[in-house]
Formats: structure tokens, C-alpha cells, sequence
């Protein structure tokens, strides 16, 4: 099968994710590190094919669980361990298809694996950008884009203006955009 | 003016929830939607925190199950413990017909009885000890591989055992026999056609368990003991089963699902755990029942006793820091 450039990892970057690894491998109790680099990226693949918040969780949840379960049988084979990661999200993805009675998806092609993966990672970047603004910012962001709560619902919530909100969420999104560098899509 | 205020104009144009950025009358706008769009697929951060304590805390429970722990020379995370009428006979038994090696010997105070005994076969132990009245004979049966199935199965004849099953070519790769001893245990004995004559995560000597209802106990030593199918064979779909692998720790335990001459034979195991007192807490959740509650064991170990819903008897056990 013929693998795209992204699916392969390099010396130096394997050097890096190694030691994660193999600490997740010696002791479970070490898989936070992993997660927390991953984490991102697989949810981002997951919502990116399936859509619904509730349905997405569930499954990047069950991704996660596997993973850990099985993480001392993952053996470095050239592809990166999010490789492995999106291939437990894949399966799953397909799994549920079928479970509620949807045929069975194709198998997307690598081509539009690869695209996919790729969104993926660059979705992974804007969210831990998003992480990094102050706390007000990013809850105002969560609860506008992520739960769709209009200006007035998001002000009660948190107890403020909605002109404060506004405010919030114009800073935030200014940030975010100089952040990424101007890029939009 | 609030319509040139561009707060508000993102706002309004935030407001569609279509997210669609064209209609908005300037870049610097467009822009900003823009990146609010990309917003839509991201994670809450109540559900990010929550799974990952959720998975730190299976983690902290596997490990208390599964965790490297220093065991005595020679021994594995399960050992079979075989009840037997007449253990110092036994060990003679297993001394001719396989080449055991006593390792260990405890009389009872007048000498009359075998109280606890080890022997070593190839790479694993057993141990055993006379029957009495608290703890009745209870025979076992092992899956032994061997060099030569030939002479071992001879030798047990000669040592006073009865034939379950002539010498035979297996489908499966191995070359095979089966032997009752004077004591009622089975042996099943077999040489592996392979790199070893023993099967890849198989050791010399295997507990094999016939039982009633192997599928209720794999699932509880899947609860209990964080346990791993390896390799389940059934005849039919929905049929009983024939053959089942179960990894628990380095250790894997093979079983069936008792018919014909294989009936019942619950087992006693020896089980090794880095955490007794976490280890006998799920085993009685997932529905064992207690024979004894954990505690520290004159002979360095921290013990506890529990039966499995097939009958088998658990010895959990973690090893005492040494005390000198």
C-alpha cells in the first residue's frame, strides 16, 4: 500500500516521542504525557468524520481507553504513534457505522487519510493556541463555538455583560488570528 | 456608532450561525470568523480533563495488578498448588516420571505429613502439600512440555500412572499423551514441533482448569485479575468452550470447559499480585467468595484466599519486603 510522506516518522522525531513511549510502556500510570500531546489531534480527526459533540467524545473516549490498554503492544515501525492513534479512531469510526446501521464506510483512500491526518494536526495547533489564552477568553470561545450559546446565553452563564462577552470574544479571536499567522480556512 | 463599532459587527456576523464569513463587510472580519469556524471541532475542556483522570485511574488500577514484582527464584505469576493424599509419594512421582526436583520440604511438626512442598519441572514450579481435613485432596491437571514426550509418558506409566490418552501426532503441531497418577491428577504431556518444545508463552509446566462455566470465569478474572483472552475456541458459534488462553501477569492459563472424563477438577492456584489488598477487594466485587482476608504470612509473604465462581482456589500473594 503505497504511504504518503506524512504517515512516515522521522529518526528525530521518533527520538522525541520515544521516551513518552516507552514510559507509558514500563508504567500505565505514565500515559498522561502521551494523551496530553495527542489528544488534540485524535479529537480533531474524530469530529472532523463524525460530526456530533456527544457521539465524538464517546468515541475519542474509547480511542484513548484502547490505547492504554494496549499501549505496551505498540512497536515503532516507521509511522508515528498518532498514526497508530488514528488507526484505533478509524476502526472505531467504522464500528459505529455499522452499529447503527449504516453500511459500513469505505475505507477512505490514503490520499484523503492523509488530508485528513493533516487537518487534524493543524486543528490540534489552533486548539492548544486556544488553551493558551487567559481563561476568560477561552471559556467565552468554548461556550460560543463548541456549545453554540448566543452573546445573552454565554453573559449569563458567566455572569456578565453581554457587552463584556463581545468584547471577549473579539480579543480572543484577534489573538487567535495573529497567532495562526493570518491564515483563515 | 455601534454599526461601525467592529466588536459589534463580528458579533453580528458571528450571530449567523452559519458561520459564513463572506457576508461580512470587511476583511478584517471575514477573517476573524474565519477563525472562529475552525472553533467548532474543538474539544471541551471539562471533557479533556475528565478522561484524562478517567484513564489515570484505570492506569493506577492496572498497574496495582499487573506491576513488575520481585518474586522468589523460579517462580511465575501463577503456580498451581495441588492437594494430594500421600504428597511425599507425589514428589517421588514427579521425580521419576519428569525429572522434578524438590526445591522445598516442610513436615508437619510429628513428621506424618507434607504441610508445604515445591518441586521444580523445567522452567516452573509446583507446589503442593498433604490433604487434611480443612483442606481435602484436590487434584489438578498440567499441561506439561517436555523434550521427549515418548519417555516421559513411559516413565509415568512405569512410576504407577494409567494411560488417559496413547502417544499421538496432534494436528496442531505437538506431539501428545495423557497420563493419570496414582493421586487422580492428570498430565497432559506433549512436545511442541517448533523453535522450542515448548509453545511461544507456554512454560514446562501449565495449570490447565476443567471447569463448569469457563465463560463466567474468564469474565471474572478479566474483573479480578485484569486477566487478557489470548485465544478462545469453541466447536459452534455459541457451543461451550473447548479451549481458552487466558494471560494473567507473565502466566498463562489454559482451560476448558469440563466434559466427558475431563469433569470438574477446581484448581488451587498461587497467585502472585503487587497489591493483595487491591487484588482480593476486586476479586470479591466480581463475585469470589472469601476463604481468607489478606494478611501478612509468617513466610514473607502478604496473603489472602479467595474462590472463584467455578470453584477454584486463589492463594494471592505479595512478597513482604525482607526483614533484616
Amino acid at each position: 500500500m503505497p504511504r504518503g510522506r506524512h504517515l512516515r516518522q522521522s529518526q528525530t522525531d521518533w527520538a522525541k516521542e520515544r521516551p513518552l513511549i516507552e514510559a507509558a510502556q514500563r508504567d500505565p500510570t505514565r500515559f498522561g504525557d502521551l494523551y496530553d500531546s495527542h489528544f488534540d489531534r485524535v479529537y480533531a480527526y474524530v469530529a472532523r468524520r463524525v460530526g456530533d459533540r456527544t457521539e465524538t467524545e464517546d468515541l475519542v473516549s474509547d480511542v484513548f481507553h484502547q490505547a492504554l490498554a494496549n499501549v505496551r503492544r505498540f512497536e515503532w515501525r516507521g509511522a508515528p504513534f498518532s498514526a497508530w492513534l488514528y488507526r484505533i479512531a478509524a476502526n472505531k469510526i467504522a464500528d459505529r457505522s455499522e452499529r447503527i446501521g449504516r453500511e459500513r464506510a469505505i475505507q477512505p483512500s490514503p490520499e484523503i487519510e492523509e488530508a485528513d491526518q493533516e487537518v487534524a494536526h493543524d486543528c490540534a495547533k489552533v486548539f492548544a493556541l486556544v488553551r493558551d489564552l487567559p481563561e476568560d477568553q477561552r471559556k467565552v470561545l468554548e461556550l460560543r463555538f463548541v456549545e453554540e450559546k448566543s452573546t445573552r446565553e454565554v453573559a449569563e452563564a458567566l455572569g456578565r455583560s453581554e457587552g463584556a462577552i463581545k468584547q471577549l470574544q473579539f480579543r480572543a479571536l484577534e489573538s487567535l488570528r495573529a497567532r495562526i499567522g493570518g491564515k483563515h480556512g | 456608532m455601534a454599526e461601525h463599532d467592529p466588536i459589534e459587527r463580528l458579533d453580528d456576523a458571528l450571530e449567523q450561525r452559519a458561520l459564513d464569513g463572506r457576508a461580512a463587510p470587511d476583511r478584517e472580519i471575514r477573517e476573524l470568523v474565519g477563525v472562529a469556524r475552525r472553533l467548532r471541532d474543538m474539544p471541551r475542556e471539562a471533557f479533556r480533563t475528565h478522561l484524562r483522570t478517567q484513564l489515570r485511574e484505570e492506569a493506577m488500577a492496572s498497574t496495582a495488578a499487573t506491576a513488575a514484582i520481585q518474586l522468589r527464584e523460579g517462580f511465575h505469576s501463577i503456580t498451581p498448588y495441588i492437594i494430594v493424599p500421600g504428597a511425599a509419594q507425589f514428589i517421588e512421582f514427579v521425580k521419576q516420571a519428569f525429572g522434578a526436583e524438590e526445591k522445598l520440604r516442610y513436615p508437619s511438626p510429628d513428621g506424618s505429613s507434607i504441610m508445604h512442598a515445591e518441586v521444580k519441572v523445567g522452567d516452573s514450579m509446583i507446589e503442593l502439600s498433604d490433604g487434611n481435613e480443612q483442606y481435602p485432596p484436590r487434584p489438578a491437571a498440567i499441561h506439561l512440555y517436555l523434550p521427549d514426550t515418548d519417555s516421559a509418558y513411559q516413565r509415568a506409566l512405569a512410576a504407577g500412572a494409567t494411560s488417559l490418552h496413547s502417544i499421538e501426532e496432534m494436528p496442531y503441531g505437538e506431539r501428545s499423551g495423557s497420563v493419570r497418577d496414582p493421586f487422580g491428577n492428570h498430565w497432559y504431556i506433549a512436545t511442541h514441533h517448533g523453535a522450542s518444545h515448548i509453545p511461544e508463552g507456554l512454560r514446562t509446566a501449565n495449570a490447565y482448569l476443567h471447569i463448569v462455566g469457563a465463560n463466567r470465569l474468564i469474565d471474572f478474572l478479566k474483573q479480578a485479575f485484569e486477566a487478557e483472552e489470548v485465544e478462545l475456541y469453541r466447536e459452534e458459534a455459541d457451543g461451550p468452550i473447548r479451549r481458552a488462553k487466558i494471560r494473567l501477569g507473565d502466566t498463562i492459563l489454559e482451560m476448558s470447559e469440563a466434559h466427558g472424563p475431563y469433569g470438574p477438577m477446581p484448581t488451587g492456584l498461587h497467585l502472585y499480585v503487587p497489591s493483595v489488598d487491591a487484588v482480593y477487594e476486586r476479586a470479591l466485587k466480581a463475585g469470589a467468595t472469601s476463604i481468607s482476608a489478606p494478611a501478612d504470612q509468617p513466610y514473607g509473604e502478604r496473603g489472602a484466599g479467595v474462590k472463584d465462581p467455578s470453584g477454584n482456589s486463589w492463594f494471592l500473594a505479595t512478597p513482604l519486603p525482607a526483614r533484616e
